[in-house]
């Protein structure tokens, strides 16, 4: 909105000042700000809402004895999320932006589809009875194969020939430009992704902030692969218009610290699958849009650990070996397990994300 | 349209599902009326239905494996499709008026065929299906919905038929219960002397391995009353590739008895594969031994016989039990569970001869009560199904005629994993000692449910065998304890694909960590429960060693291998999984004393976990707790060397705690704000 108000005001007489929404390191330093200001404006009203009407975290019947006290923590913060982004996003981003559209579409979808599992949990007072987990991956298939559609289209934002090429970290020409294996990797691959961060929340603060680095330096990437002469000299595929999603990228990061900031030890509101399914469709979009499917092992290292983890034990352990193979399962209920305090944990694991984003970023230059 | 003119009848595997098709067959058809069975090749109805005087013909078929993934599974499919195509092949040529399925296997081509048909308009035959049962198959329930109606037998299946289902009965073959008593025995091909209390024993047209193999057993102990019993054993019909009952009989009898025990036998026992004219067989016999399918019972109450009925437990829905449950509460039965019980090292499902024998003899030796069975049975019946369906066939129903009652109506009985989570959620919210009478009160169903449970421990799938030990240890089942250690001792390793992902044994590890669990549970500290203490110790699954150690400690008390135990807790010390660890150093508090105890402990004061070190600081403390500690300075002098770094703490909600204090003083129910 502020771009399409910039550009039509700037020729007018005093109006002048306005060419700076041309930049898109102003514009994402108003996005990031407007995120932060409104979050931690809003949370607070958010909070004592859920509180009223009792949309409080549901004990999940593990059969196992609890040794915290979280149910009664109101969740759906992921809704502050969700609305603070895509306002942020639609007041600074360019509209015309098909990157930031996609990106957009995916976080709501994705938020949507986490609105709905929350309200189940809600109404049925209980953790075990939201959606069912086929019906949750039939709709997320939807928006996946959707993407993918538009991916392979016309209408994509990529420059055509780059459609089908998968590029992975250190190796500057593409691995391989075959539509027939790459868009159905990519459909897991938002699948997986979008779901993993859906795991990774089970402690306070523990989803928000890794999600932060990752989108950060995912912003980072779009930043410099929307712009030619940074694609160049990197020898990045020049992608025009994927600048937008550092926009994009600096609203969210804004809006998870300003969520932070009361979902930290002990937390004040949980983000729920609103917040954790629409921050993994985020992840997945982000990722897929910028051909960094494959960085996103080591960037959201993190997350495919807690996913591969999770699903490890509960596919091949429980569900068909009849045994643990963690004794505990995700990573971090491992940790737990081990005898770590929960803000322990947190804490070395975002020590832990953060070098991987470090390490991702790295990987910039070498190629 | 009655009778019509060609009349098609299917339904098999099972006499259970041919006997019915042919009562109805009998019911419909008219003078001119041409008759055609299908069936499946090699199952009861090729050798039932031409002595019936009925052409059969044969399509491929074969019963639902499950919706895994499977060979079986596949070759179902096949064999589904190929069944479709002969049975349209066979609907075209025959072009039945009407077709009248009655469930099994057997029946779901022709149904599928004829509904297919029937939609692209190439047949006009009227299709019915009649459900014995008071759980419909799979295949039925799917078969149903593409009928034109569905006769159920009991009012609850109606439910799984909506919008086409009436409730006609069990359809009887008209000839049960139409003989003499005298007039049949003369009819039989072999004479039953005077004055004998005749006992009918048969397990379906299939046969029952466990009641063949029992009576086989039982005739030991049925032996010396052999002036006063006459035995007719129906052994069941050979299935092709499989049991072969009448063989297994014939060999059991050789190898238990000798000649002239043999010979003695064949004054008051004769066997025979099946009878053809079962309805003399009836009229002769004072008391039945039989399984609990719908048709059995429904025709023992017809003809009023009292029995003694073993049902088959969990099939689906359980309905053998819920039919046998139904006579008995009426009076006309007494019902005796098959056990699961150790051969040779080895689970098998059972039932004990000379339990049967004393039984038989008990029923066989006070006619007053058979009497009353006899009376309470037949008063038990609802009336004929057959006129209900003939009318309906011949479109002349009569809407204000009630529907015929069940004849069998069947209760609820809770399935294994419900009863498993009540037991559970019992468990967890008891005080003070558990007794499984707060879920299950009726000393009967529990009874019941050991049997049901322990029938689990032999199930293919090991999420059912779990199941079962995880059912007995909380049923308070004590006799079952050999049961549970031959599960923990069965080293039968896992697949070879499975192993090399971490599995280990077919017992899976949860099986065996949930044995130890319910041993614990038990709380009887025989000599195979030490046995499986020690056992436990080496298991190569990390969960069996902790929840090894966890059961040591409760039973601690009646350990007569103490030292042994000890000695084995001692070296778990040094597992490298903490949770053993840790469950370990906790164990010896209970069961290790000064000597060995106390100094292992005090060596963990600086390991490297601090669940570890808490562990070991809980165990010495329930050491001097029991006064096992005489040294007392010694000890407070090494105290020091704990390392109480930790970096974990248990946080309190004030607010929640106030909360919690309040409500509970207020008496409301424990809950979070809101």
């Amino acid at each position: 909105m502020i771009y399409v108000l910039g550009k039509l005001l700037q020729p007018l007489e005093g109006f002048s000042f306005l060419r700076l929404v041309e930049y898109l390191s102003a514009r994402s330093i108003g996005a990031a700000l407007t995120a932060i200001l409104l979050t931690l404006w809003l949370t607070p009203r958010l909070i004592w809402y859920l509180q009223k009407r009792a949309w409080v975290d549901q004990l999940r019947d593990t059969g196992l004895p609890t040794s915290s006290d979280k149910a009664g923590t109101p969740v759906m913060g992921g809704a502050v999320i969700v609305g603070v982004v895509a306002f942020s996003s639609l007041l600074w981003c360019n509209l015309e932006n098909a990157y930031v559209l996609l990106v957009l579409l995916g976080m709501l979808w994705f938020g949507a589809i986490g609105f709905v599992d929350d309200r189940a949990k809600m109404r049925a007072r209980s953790g075990d009875k939201g959606m069912s987990e086929r019906r949750k991956l039939v709709l997320q298939g939807l928006f996946a194969a959707l993407l993918v559609a538009v991916l392979a289209s016309p209408y994509s934002p990529l420059p055509q020939d780059e459609a089908a090429r998968l590029y992975v970290p250190f190796v500057k020409a593409h691995l391989l430009d075959l539509p027939w294996v790459y868009f159905p990797c990519v459909f897991l691959f938002v699948l997986l992704v979008g779901n993993s961060v859906n795991i990774t929340d089970g402690m306070d603060g523990l989803a928000i902030v890794p999600s932060v680095f990752v989108l950060g330096v995912l912003g980072v990437f779009g930043y410099l692969m929307g712009n030619a002469i940074w694609s160049r000299y990197l020898f990045y595929p020049f992608f025009p218009g994927a600048g937008e999603l550092a926009v994009f990228c600096s609203a969210f990061a804004g809006a998870g610290i300003g969520f932070l900031w009361f979902n930290a030890y002990p937390a004040q509101i949980f983000m729920g699958d609103t917040g954790s399914l629409s921050i993994g469709g985020c992840l997945a979009v982000v990722s897929v849009l910028l051909k960094q499917e494959a960085l996103f092992v080591i960037l959201g290292g993190l997350f495919v650990a807690e996913a591969a983890s999770s699903q490890i034990q509960d596919k091949v352990g429980i569900k068909w070996l009849g045994r643990r193979i963690f004794q505990r399962a995700p990573l971090h209920h491992q940790m737990q397990h081990n005898g770590l305090a929960e803000t322990k944990v947190v804490i070395r694991l975002w020590i832990v994300s953060g070098m991987l984003a470090l390490a991702a970023l790295a990987t910039l230059k070498l190629r | 349209m009655h009778p019509p003119k060609r009349l098609l009848l299917t339904g098999g595997g099972t006499a259970g599902h041919v006997n019915p098709a042919l009562a109805i067959g009998a019911a419909l058809r008219g003078p001119a009326t041409e008759l055609l069975f299908v069936g499946v090749r090699g199952r009861a109805e090729e050798q039932v239905v031409p002595k019936e005087g009925i052409p059969i013909r044969f399509v491929r078929a074969s019963g639902f494996p499950g919706a895994r993934p499977s060979p079986a599974l596949l070759r179902f499919a096949v064999n589904l499709a190929v069944g479709i195509l002969q049975a349209a092949f066979l609907l075209l040529r025959f072009r039945p008026d009407v077709i009248v399925g009655t469930g099994g296997f057997a029946s779901a081509p022709v149904l599928l065929a004829a509904a297919g048909l029937r939609r692209i308009g190439l047949l006009r035959t009227k299709v019915y299906v009649h459900e014995q049962n008071a759980v419909p198959g799979k295949l039925n329930r799917l078969v149903g919905g593409l009928a034109d109606e569905v006769f159920v037998t009991f009012p609850e299946s109606l439910s799984h038929f909506p919008g086409n289902a009436v409730v006609t009965g069990y359809p009887l073959r008209r000839r049960i219960g139409s003989v003499g008593r005298d007039e049949a025995r003369k009819a039989l091909d072999f004479a039953i002397p005077e004055g004998r209390t005749v006992v009918f024993l048969f397990g379906g047209s299939q046969g029952a391995r466990t009641l063949n193999r029992a009576l086989v057993d039982g005739l030991a102990d049925l032996l010396p009353h052999r002036d006063r019993l006459f035995v007719i054993h129906g052994t069941g019909l050979a299935r092709k590739g499989g049991y072969d009952p009448a063989a297994d009989v014939e060999a059991r009898l050789a190898a238990r008895y000798s000649e002239e025990e043999r010979r003695l036998i064949g004054g008051f026992y004769v066997a025979r594969p099946y009878f053809h004219d079962i309805e003399k067989v009836y009229a002769v016999a004072d008391l039945a031994v039989t399984r609990a399918g719908a048709g059995s019972l429904n025709e023992i109450a017809t003809v009023g016989l009292p029995a003694l009925v073993v049902p088959k437990a969990n099939l689906p829905g359980d309905h053998q039990v819920l039919n046998a449950r139904a006579l008995e509460r009426a009076g006309g039965a007494e019902v005796l569970y098959e056990e699961t019980v150790l051969d040779e090292g080895h689970l098998a499902e059972r039932l004990d001869g000379r339990l049967l024998a004393e039984k038989v003899l008990a029923l066989a030796g006070d006619p007053a009560h058979l009497a009353a069975m006899a009376a309470a049975a037949r008063a038990f019946l609802g009336r004929d199904a057959l006129d209900a369906i003939r009318r309906r066939v011949a479109g002349e129903s009569d809407p204000a005629e009630e529907p015929p009652a069940a004849a069998v109506p069947p209760e609820t009985v809770p399935t294994s994993a419900a009863l498993l989570s009540r037991l559970e959620k019992a468990h967890a919210a008891r005080k003070g000692p558990w007794c499984p009478s707060a879920v299950v009160r009726d000393r009967r169903d529990l009874a019941y449910f050991v049997s049901r449970a322990s029938s689990l421990l032999v199930a293919e799938a090991w999420e059912d065998r779990n199941r079962g030990v995880k059912l007995l240890g909380l049923l308070g089942a004590r006799e079952k304890v050999p049961l549970l250690v031959a599960l923990l001792k069965d080293r039968t390793p896992a697949p070879l694909i499975q192993r090399f992902l971490g599995g280990d044994f077919v017992q899976v590890g949860f099986i065996r960590r949930n044995v130890m669990a319910a041993l614990a549970r038990l709380g009887q500290a025989t000599p195979d429960v030490e046995e499986a203490l020690l056992l436990s110790v080496d298991d190569p699954y990390y969960e069996v060693r902790a929840e090894g150690a966890r059961a040591a400690a409760a039973l601690a008390d009646g350990l007569t291998r103490r030292d042994e135990v000890a000695r084995g807790l001692v070296r778990l010390l040094g597992d490298r999984n903490l949770e053993v660890a840790a469950a370990a150093a906790e164990a010896l508090g209970k069961v290790g004393g000064e000597a060995d105890a106390v100094p292992a402990l005090l060596s963990l004061a600086g390991y490297e976990f601090w669940k570890v070190r808490a562990s070991a600081l809980k165990g010495l403390l329930t050491l001097v707790e029991r006064g096992a500690v005489s040294d007392l300075p010694a000890l407070r002098a090494r105290l020091p060397e704990f390392v109480l770094v930790s970096p974990d703490f248990v946080p309190q909600f004030e607010i929640k705690a106030a909360y919690r204090r309040l409500a509970q003083a207020v008496g409301g129910r424990q809950e979070g704000q809101g």
